[in-house]
């Protein structure tokens, strides 16, 4: 990698990845189980501002080669050598808790005296990265864990899991349930309420409504990613960090997919921003910006700065005071999607159901409506945060066409004034 | 054909599956992006296989990059049974020649996206594209089965996306995606012009009030409709969707509608002999002058000679599983219609150039919302810019309300390349409001 980056500034790296993926379908449906089992490599060398990359399937020394010479501009000086590679992985991943899981969740279902229709998909997912670049060599980094897909009549509810337990099935039983339960529910009147969202929905918007605006490509797009540095974007009881090495054990990162060491970064301290999320290119075009955030769905895309694991610092507010908060407004426990348009910050939340509060405790279930507005207007109206974190998946991510596993460890939130609208 | 494919098959029936198939695909790229963080050449080579074996006690799908090899032990299959298709013959095919045509160098592709950005800038003075991406790729494919399929094919298609931005007092953005066989083919003129109309009327238009009246509906407002409606044209559960849109008997559209889908569609970007599972591709007539025929049938589905089947199973990559989906879904042109014909002769009404985002079809529920932007029109003469529109009304009037198709099809690549000509069209409703 040292021969290809051979000029000031010149930055190359090398992408091992393998990865496995065992799908448990609905059992109505054909082919169970599903298995992918894949290898690879993609080469990049960054110069003054200018990328050349290529990737290849398998792990062969002959096609390495050919890689670094097509992105190498001139023939290096010497024979490029043909190296050992990474060998094969040997994924030996048990599938017990893919087959138990349905089991689990059929009988927390059961046991709150329900029972409704349900096709349960469940997915295992392991990767095993490693970076090599012109100077270093970073530690191998492997991720394992679950998602799981649920088909509804009144809807799809997905989630990220670390691993596939009791507790995890219980959790998700939950969701089904409260999803059937509102499923006859009126949408609420359309207007300004306050919405208390549960920890699983504060991650969605911290997600989408934090890390993606403050992802320094899409800042990009209205200007110089560093002039929203200082800037007071949400509330001040908003301390937002994302933190790989924080991550659940099973997918925790020590480096970031181009081989830098991940950082605990404050997106926000006291709502103003501090270090937005930046890969190595963005850090060489910005003094200002640090790197350590780059991502990349597969081997074969191009790293971009993304999210992790999101923490949000806890406040102090008990669940029963962000109850009191919230009286005459929302409990949000789940989103079912967020959206947010980089040109303009507008940003919505899509929520499929949730209850109504009253004299402090939970009332009856609403139907679906979304909460609309832009992402400063509604971070600088969060007037509490709760004291218990809770580890949630924030999920799935598709910015660019790469789907990428989003985790949060985040308490619950209250929101005043925010504009709903029914669906 | 792969000797690596031949000893898995035999694996596979030594394991005692008596249905199995081997599927392998090699394939490579080249892409040149205009981002943010500055530009980007890349080169893909892909190379995988993927497995479907099992019989009566169900199935199991494996899939890997590299050759596929023989597995020191397979998963157990589970499921409906498994089914795989006999062999059919392949018909008359003549491969097209572009397939020997070289990719697009790195200079070549940049020096395209920048003829793009030049056409646009001249078109809409200030207007400039913010990011570009220009990828063309070539691939083999090639499919082997225990009931006897043997096939090969080969591909090719070069697929452009751009986002363009418009700064002022309202700054406004668009994108659009497109897809050719060859990147040669892309016209960077007339993709400048798409552009800058849309970034024009995002910019200077305004949300109408709630208005009826006739309604031009530009290829891509066309294709994307098309798209919201697949449901009632694919699959075994289609003739069940449409039954209740059906009008006297089988009529489900007015008599300007015939809507065809072609996997062998000379020029096409997905034109192909044979499908994912080595099924011949033809052309199906799905509705004819307005009458329902039959929807788009893979051959377990179709019931001769009430239905014919068509090789209409796909497979992007090595990754996925089969399934069934369109090729080059259309509505047939009227080759002697002209759109400025058509425009003239709209004496109130909206001429809608693109959408804006993600419609929402209750295809159930017989209804549907559409985002647009455009242009209203006065005698024949646009009167002035419409954006935040939405397109509302109800299936039915959308399918019996066209009056007439244009002769410029064209392709969008949407779920499959679904086509459609400029088409007009009354009984809708334009709203300022998907929910008003």
């Amino acid at each position: 990698m040292a021969q290809i980056a051979d000029q000031p500034g010149d930055r190359a790296e090398a992408f091992f990845e393998h990865r496995f993926e065992r799908l448990l379908p609905a059992q109505d449906e054909a082919l169970s189980p599903r298995e992918w089992c894949e290898e690879g490599f993609a080469v990049r060398l960054v110069r003054a501002g200018r990328a050349w990359h290529a990737s290849r399937d398998g792990l062969a020394g002959t096609a390495f080669i050919e890689a670094l010479r097509q992105i190498a501009r001139a023939q290096p000086r010497t024979a490029l050598v043909e190296p050992a590679m990474p060998e094969s992985a040997e994924w030996q991943e048990d599938a017990t808790p893919l087959l138990e899981f349905p089991r689990w969740v059929e009988r927390a279902i059961r046991a709150e005296h329900v029972a409704f229709p349900l096709r349960l998909a469940l997915r295992q997912h392991a990767r095993a990265v490693l970076v090599v670049g012109s100077r270093l060599v970073a530690e191998r980094q492997s991720e394992r864990f679950c998602s799981a897909l649920a088909d509804l009549p009144w809807g799809r509810i997905g989630a990220l899991l670390p691993r596939l337990d009791e507790g995890a099935a219980a959790a998700l039983a939950a969701r089904l349930v409260a999803r059937f339960r509102a499923r006859f529910a009126e949408p609420p009147a359309s207007g300004r309420t306050t919405l208390v969202l549960s920890p699983d929905a504060a991650a969605v918007l911290l997600h989408e409504a934090v890390a993606h605006a403050l992802e320094a490509d899409l800042l990009s797009l209205s200007g110089r990613p560093e002039a929203a540095l200082g800037v007071q974007f949400g509330a001040s009881c908003l301390n937002v960090l994302d933190s790989p090495g924080a991550a659940p054990e099973t997918v925790r990162r020590t480096s970031d997919d181009e081989g830098m060491p991940v950082l605990r970064r404050w997106l926000l301290r006291g709502g103003v921003v501090e270090q937005p999320l930046a890969d190595g290119t963005w850090a060489d075009a910005s003094a200002a910006l640090l790197p350590g955030a780059a991502r990349r769905g597969h081997r074969h895309d191009l790293p971009g700065p993304r999210s992790s694991h999101l923490e949000l610092l806890p406040g102090e507010s008990d669940e029963a005071a962000l109850l009191v908060a919230g009286d005459g407004g929302l409990w949000v426990n789940e989103v079912d999607r967020g959206a947010l348009d980089p040109w303009d910050g507008s940003f919505t939340l899509a929520v499929p159901c949730a209850r109504r509060i009253a004299a402090g405790a939970l009332g009856e279930p609403v139907g679906p409506f979304r909460v609309r507005g832009t992402v400063a207007g509604l971070l600088s109206s969060v007037v509490a945060v709760g004291r218990d974190v809770r580890p949630a998946g924030a999920g799935w991510c598709a910015k660019g066409g790469q789907a990428l596993p989003v985790w949060a460890t985040v308490p619950a939130l209250c929101i005043e004034g925010a504009d709903v609208e029914a669906l | 054909m792969n000797a690596a494919s031949d000893e898995v098959l035999a694996a596979l029936a030594r394991a005692g599956h008596d249905a199995a198939e081997v599927y392998t695909k090699r394939g490579r790229s080249r892409r040149v992006l205009f981002t943010a963080a500055g530009p980007v050449a890349s080169s893909t080579q892909e190379e995988g296989w993927a497995i479907r074996a099992g019989g009566a006690r169900g199935g199991f799908f494996l899939a890997g990059s590299g050759a596929p090899l023989p597995a020191r032990s397979w998963p157990a299959p589970a499921g409906p049974p498994l089914r795989l298709p006999e062999p059919m013959p392949v018909g008359d095919w003549r491969q097209p020649a572009d397939l020997e045509a070289p990719l697009l160098a790195e200079n070549e592709a940049r020096a395209l996206l920048e003829a793009i950005a030049r056409e646009l800038a001249a078109e809409l003075p200030g207007a400039r594209v913010q990011q570009a991406s220009l990828q063309e790729g070539a691939s083999e494919s090639e499919v082997v089965s225990s009931r006897g399929v043997r096939a090969a094919w080969r591909s090719r298609a070069a697929l452009l996306r751009l986002e363009a931005v418009l700064p002022g007092e309202r700054r406004v953005s668009a994108a659009i995606d497109a897809a050719e066989r060859l990147a040669h083919g892309f016209a960077p003129s007339a993709l400048a012009r798409r552009l800058a109309d849309r970034l024009h009327v995002l910019q200077a238009g305004a949300a109408p009030d709630r208005d009826r009246g006739e309604f031009l509906l530009a290829p891509a407002v066309g294709a994307r409709l098309l798209l919201g409606l697949l449901p009632l044209w694919i699959g075994p559960g289609a003739a069940v969707l449409s039954k209740g849109l059906l009008q006297r008997g089988t009529r489900i559209a007015s008599d300007a509608v015939t809507i065809l889908d072609d996997g062998r569609l000379a020029g096409g970007v997905l034109a192909a002999p044979v499908d994912g599972e080595g099924t011949p591709t033809r052309e199906i007539t799905l509705v004819a002058q307005g009458e329902a025929r039959q929807p788009l049938l893979p051959w377990w589905a179709a019931r001769p000679p009430q239905t014919r089947a068509s090789g209409c199973v796909r497979r992007a990559s090595y990754r996925d599983v089969p399934g069934v989906g369109a090729t080059h879904l259309y509505v047939r042109p009227r080759s002697e219609v002209s759109v400025a014909s058509l425009l003239g002769g709209v004496v109130r009404g909206y001429y809608l150039l693109d959408v804006t985002g993600a419609g929402a079809f209750d295809l159930q529920g017989d209804r549907f919302t559409l985002p647009v932007c455009g242009f209203a029109v006065q005698g024949g003469r646009s009167s002035a810019p419409v954006r935040g529109a939405w397109l509302c009304g109800s299936v039915t009037s959308l399918l019996r309300g066209v009056q007439a198709a244009a002769r410029d099809l064209a392709f969008f690549p949407l779920d499959g390349m679904i086509g459609a000509p400029t088409l007009l069209v009354t009984g809708l409703e334009l709203r300022s409001s998907s929910s008003a």
